[in-house]
């Protein structure tokens, strides 16, 4: 099986030499060997995706009454909130919204999952079985709202062992020691699984006045409870962590990574962004349990 | 695969890739969710518990305005802010973990913000269960330690309870102008400031260990404290203590009784083959 003929004629020359290159440590590549694990390349995947999600003609504008329609999709986490003080003035803000932005997601999802099958084409080509010790980074380039999503793995075959089901190596962040308890425990990895969610924070007037202090229309004196920016920070973590489960089919999540990033544009308006990534791991045998671990005391 | 108790680590690899051979059948199982590595959530099953989901709680509390400004003492509507925020936090947190069927929370990240009218506060840890199951709790202990301390606290007959928390916020004092003046060739204790400091501190850890008697706690184990000017407000200094607050389980406190190790290899390299060249 050859490289892909898309790919740069450098990667094409690297993949088809007989040498082969591995991102792993000395210890990790020990490790590797001592599992039955034989390395066959370096591999790579990227998606430079455009980023402009939050400007003009991001698909839901302030302005657009949410009793009105707006521009949630369906199915999607929404929560609208009233003014309690009826008409003031037209620039009083009578009613604010938690708005999941699937689009943004949609986006990031392209990006991630376009650069991960690269990965996994390269992979392919090599005839590898998986891509362990996977490194990915979402890194924002010089140009305003270009982002890159770049992955980087080992791709190994398996000593005697059948190939992945569909063809479809299996890939994980872990290699090494780490790997091999892992495996020891009874988990093997399937894939690596990320999800991200973005929840828009459109405050209302008592979410404006409570995060900027003032008292405005009968606003609370003593500490008060931000109700609706709770909420999306929360959903922003909830949605990540049910985007990421529907991935797993009843399989495990282990060693999540969670990040998120609240971006405060103006008078309670913001944007929180969660971005969650694991092994997906499946139990092929049943759990060993371990002795119980013999504490130590080191003399040094 | 053992063999003498040892564990063929290839034979392993083999058996888990073949699993990977045929698709898997389709499965309504709801997916575990952990940010446990996998040595913590092995050691955490020789303990006896098993991981269940990813949970989080997040608080949002307001600061009125014009609480920063120059005054003196505490700055109690600040601290009381930020105690509903963690207390808020927590409570969402344990709600988690009861829906997700859940016993307690380990290794809670706490992430505290403090900003000029709100006080953010996200707590995210892996919801545990017994693997014997047992009747679930009405209130899952909430704990910031990790897998590791966790097991050791249980071995050695405790269990966390909850997580203490306290904060107090203080102007630092003023001086008069007569004493500003007097004491600028002077090498001399500033004792009202010194006052301030001791009082604000001994506050945060008082509200800490009555935080910790609330919940049911004998004690807080891995306490940590934070102190400093505030970002936008230099002239007010923020103190938070925190830990995990413990109960014995036990009839009393179990010796641990580790076993003292000797590595044999240095951890100062006296000798460099590089000095023999004369470099």
């Amino acid at each position: 099986m050859g490289a892909p003929a898309d790919l740069p004629e450098a990667a094409i020359r690297r993949l088809d030499s007989s040498a082969f290159s591995s991102g792993l440590s000395v210890p990790d590549f020990a490790a590797c060997l001592d599992l039955g694990l034989q390395p066959v390349g370096l591999v790579q995947g990227f998606c430079v995706m455009r980023w402009g999600w939050y400007g003009a003609g991001s698909g839901y504008m302030r302005g657009l009454n949410p009793y009105s329609g707006g521009g949630q999709s369906e199915g999607a986490y929404v929560e609208t909130y009233r003014c309690p003080h009826g008409f003031v003035s037209t620039e009083h803000r009578m009613w604010g919204q938690n708005l999941e932005q699937t689009w943004v997601e949609e986006a990031w999802s392209q990006g991630y999952g376009s650069a991960y099958s690269r990965m996994l084409e390269e992979a392919t080509s090599l005839g590898a079985h998986g891509v362990i010790g996977v490194v990915d980074r979402v890194t924002h380039l010089v140009d305003a709202g270009t982002t890159e999503f770049h992955f980087l793995g080992t791709a190994i075959t398996v000593e005697n062992g059948p190939p992945p089901a569909g063809g479809v190596p299996w890939t994980t962040y872990l290699a090494g020691q780490r790997l091999t308890k892992s495996i020891e425990a009874g988990f093997m990895p399937v894939s690596v699984a990320a999800s991200m969610a973005s929840v828009r924070v459109w405050a209302y007037c008592m979410t404006e006045y409570l995060m900027e202090g003032s008292r405005g229309w009968g606003g609370p004196t003593s500490p008060y409870a931000v109700d609706q920016v709770s909420k999306a920070h929360m959903a922003s973590i909830q949605l990540a962590r049910k985007h990421v489960r529907q991935q797993l089919s009843g399989d495990m999540l282990h060693g999540a990574k969670i990040e998120v990033v609240k971006r405060e544009l103006a008078q309670g308006d913001e944007v929180v962004d969660c971005t969650l990534r694991g092994n997906r791991m499946r139990r092929f045998k049943d759990f060993d349990v371990i002795p119980p671990a013999r504490p130590t005391v080191r003399l040094t | 695969m053992s063999d003498g108790g040892t564990i063929d680590a290839r034979a392993e690899m083999l058996s888990g890739a073949t699993s990977l051979a045929s698709a898997a059948p389709p499965s309504s199982t709801r997916g575990v969710t952990s940010d446990l590595s996998i040595d913590e959530a092995l050691l955490l099953h020789g303990a006896g518990w098993e991981p269940v989901d990813l949970v989080c709680g997040v608080a949002v509390v307001s600061v009125p305005m014009g609480v920063w400004n120059w005054g003196q003492g505490e700055i109690g509507v600040a601290s009381e802010a930020h105690n509903a925020a963690v207390k808020g936090a927590s409570e969402q947190l344990q709600n988690e973990c009861i829906k997700a069927h859940g016993h307690g929370v380990v290794g809670v990240r706490v992430n505290v913000e403090v900003h000029t009218h709100h006080i953010d506060v996200e707590l995210i840890g892996t919801a545990i269960r017994p693997l014997e199951g047992g009747a679930h709790p009405s209130a899952p202990f909430v704990s910031d330690l990790s897998a590791r301390d966790f097991t050791l606290l249980q071995g050695a007959g405790w269990l966390p309870v909850g997580l203490a928390f306290g904060a107090s916020f203080a102007y630092a004092p003023r001086r008069s102008a007569s004493d500003a003046m007097k004491q600028k060739t002077q090498n001399v204790e500033l004792t009202n400031f010194t006052e301030a400091m001791y009082s604000a501190r001994e506050s945060a850890m008082e509200r800490m260990q009555r935080s910790a008697l609330d919940v049911g706690g004998q004690g807080v184990v891995q306490v940590k404290v934070t102190e400093g000017p505030m970002h936008f407000a230099r002239h007010a200094v923020g103190f938070t203590a925190w830990g995990t607050a413990v109960r014995l389980v036990a009839e009393s406190h179990q010796f641990v009784r580790p076993d003292v190790i000797l590595p044999l290899d240095d951890a100062v390299v006296t000798f460099a083959a590089q000095s023999l060249r004369g470099g």
